[in-house]
């Protein structure tokens, strides 16, 4: 993977401490979308009854 | 592609803006009058990535981004040329350091918004500037239609640092500092530099999410690894975070700033003026008359454009605003200008530009070779100032004699509304209480001599209610050119 370079210095400092912020707070956003799912999950096994509620969770940022 | 007979560069009609030079994707520039944009053939295959992932176009659609028009390429300015554009004029170019605290905060938190579009289409800003946003009809707006390209899949926010340098650095500093550290952007143009807000902040930042991780561990991590390249070992432009950034921890990223952002308040009160409009010594009436007195002045004036001096909160800007001009409201107290923006953001009002600026040090011209970034005189276009208890402040309050002010307005518009506030009144009482009264020419006979220079006086009123007088008059130089047609007396 190449990074492209960018016309502003975008910091070494900053490119890898990013990294990291972004790694530390995507935790509880993985969280809330692992327990999304594990709610989707039981309510499935309830029947369809259950069912009819429509879902707005964006999985592509569920990570 | 290449335009068949660019124009000359440096012809007399052609002129590069000054602060246009960073980006090689393109340059901004002047052609009779009307401004250009052109975009280099190096830029082309991102934007036109930029128009057919439909982004530019939610972007304008949510306000975000100034449209723009395809100008014909034998317009462009000089060199090799993809496209040339003409964007939406921006009426009056105003800078970070001028805006109010929620002014800032707002054009940060468009920037951000304008990320997310971006990486939902493939795209990402590959700049995060605060001088990339002006105000257009009261909000905030992107005005670089160049600060978008095709994302590379894991790679970290290239603008990240500079996001964190000119806006949550500033934000964090007004808010948990002090409101007036807003002033240090003028001095760092680059954005505040993240060691120095670390230093500055109080010791408890450290330990917040938001500005523990931004600005902090920001700040550390950029010390520590300020001599290595991007990648560690690798090669420049690789980084060892490759890879790691996928899309949930980039919109984790954005939102983590976000929050940051919106979390960083301020209550503009207890400084000097906030609360001035309701502490003068006059009645209701008294107001009111003076209310009626300046509406009649400002329709006598004409003009399009009006530039209120000392606009406070804004009482006497929405009189101009409600007679149709389009008002600049000055105020150096922060805290007046940021309960006036707040007010106009909540009443959706799109005809005044609340900044916060000292008349007795407007801004100057700075950056690169001195034009990157305009001065307020060079910028000014007022057909009409209005200068509302204004007088005592700058003449008594700031020892600026009146022959000097009455050129320095005269610099800036070709009308003028101006109150006189004599040594009787109770302001000036107050200003004069701890200090020699070394103004034996501070009376209404040398008000009169000294605007009479530079100004025909086409009014004077005393103001009812109060000892106080308004006066009208038109600027002689330009009256005696003939330039002012809006000018009806």
């Amino acid at each position: 993977m190449h990074l492209p370079l960018a016309y502003i210095d975008p910091g070494s400092g900053s490119l890898i401490i990013q990294v990291a912020i972004a790694t530390l707070v995507s935790i509880p956003v993985i969280f809330r979308a692992q327990v999304a799912r594990g709610v989707r999950a039981i309510r499935r096994d309830k029947g369809p009854a259950t069912e009819t509620m429509p879902r707005t969770d964006d999985p592509g940022h569920a990570g | 592609m290449t335009p068949a007979t660019p124009a000359e560069v440096g012809s007399p009609t052609t002129t590069r803006e000054g602060g246009s030079y960073r980006d090689p994707s393109g340059f901004v520039y002047r052609r009779d009058g009307v401004l250009y944009r052109q975009i280099a053939p190096s830029f082309a295959g991102d934007w036109d990535a930029f128009e057919a992932s439909g982004l530019r176009a939610r972007l304008v659609e949510e306000a975000i981004l100034v449209g723009h028009e395809e100008a014909p390429l034998e317009l462009a300015a000089a060199g090799p040329v993809h496209r040339v554009i003409r964007p939406e004029p921006i009426p009056f170019i105003s800078y970070p350091y001028e805006w109010t605290f929620s002014q800032l905060k707002d054009a940060a938190l468009l920037t951000l918004r304008a990320q997310v579009l971006a990486l939902e289409r493939g795209m990402t800003l590959k700049d995060a500037s605060a001088y990339n946003v002006q105000f257009l009809g009261g909000r905030p707006i992107l005005i670089d239609s160049l600060s978008f390209e095709r994302a590379t899949p894991g790679a970290p926010w290239v603008a990240y640092r500079q996001f964190c340098e000119h806006f949550l650095a500033p934000l964090a500093l007004m808010s948990r500092v002090d409101i007036r550290l807003g002033a240090l952007q003028r001095g760092y143009l680059d954005g505040i530099p993240l060691d120095l807000a670390a230093r500055l902040l109080p010791g408890r930042t450290r330990f917040g999410l938001g500005l523990g991780a931004h600005i902090h561990l920001h700040a550390r991590a950029q010390r520590r690894y300020a001599d290595r390249p991007a990648g560690g070992d690798a090669a420049p432009g690789e980084t060892d975070a490759r890879g790691r950034m996928n899309p949930a921890r980039q919109a984790a990223l954005i939102d983590s700033l976000a929050r940051t952002v919106r979390g960083l308040d301020w209550r503009p009160a207890g400084t000097e003026w906030a609360d001035y409009a309701e502490n003068t010594s006059y009645d209701d009436a008294a107001t009111r008359a003076k209310e009626a007195l300046v509406a009649r002045s400002l329709e006598a004036l004409g003009g399009g454009v009006v530039w209120d001096l000392g606009a406070n909160t804004g009482r006497y800007s929405r009189i101009a605003a409600d007679l149709g001009r389009a008002v600049i409201a000055f105020d150096s107290d922060p805290a007046a200008a940021e309960r006036h923006y707040r007010t106009l953001r909540s009443e959706g009002r799109t005809d005044t530009l609340p900044l916060v600026m000292d008349l007795v040090d407007p801004s100057p011209a700075v950056g690169w070779s001195g034009s990157e970034r305009h001065s307020l005189m060079e910028r000014c276009d007022a057909d009409v100032l209005l200068a509302l208890a204004l007088v005592h402040h700058l003449a008594i309050g700031r020892n600026v004699p009146l022959p000097m002010l009455a050129s320095f307005l005269a610099e800036l518009g070709a009308g003028l509304i101006i109150e006189f506030v004599p040594k009787q009144d109770a302001m000036v009482g107050r200003l004069l209480a701890s200090r020699r009264d070394v103004f034996p020419d501070y009376t209404i006979e040398g008000f009169r001599a000294a605007f009479d220079g530079p100004f025909e006086v086409l009014d004077e009123t005393p103001i009812d209610g109060t000892v106080r007088t308004l006066f009208r008059y038109r600027r002689r130089e330009r009256a005696a050119r003939g330039e002012a047609p809006g000018l009806s007396g």
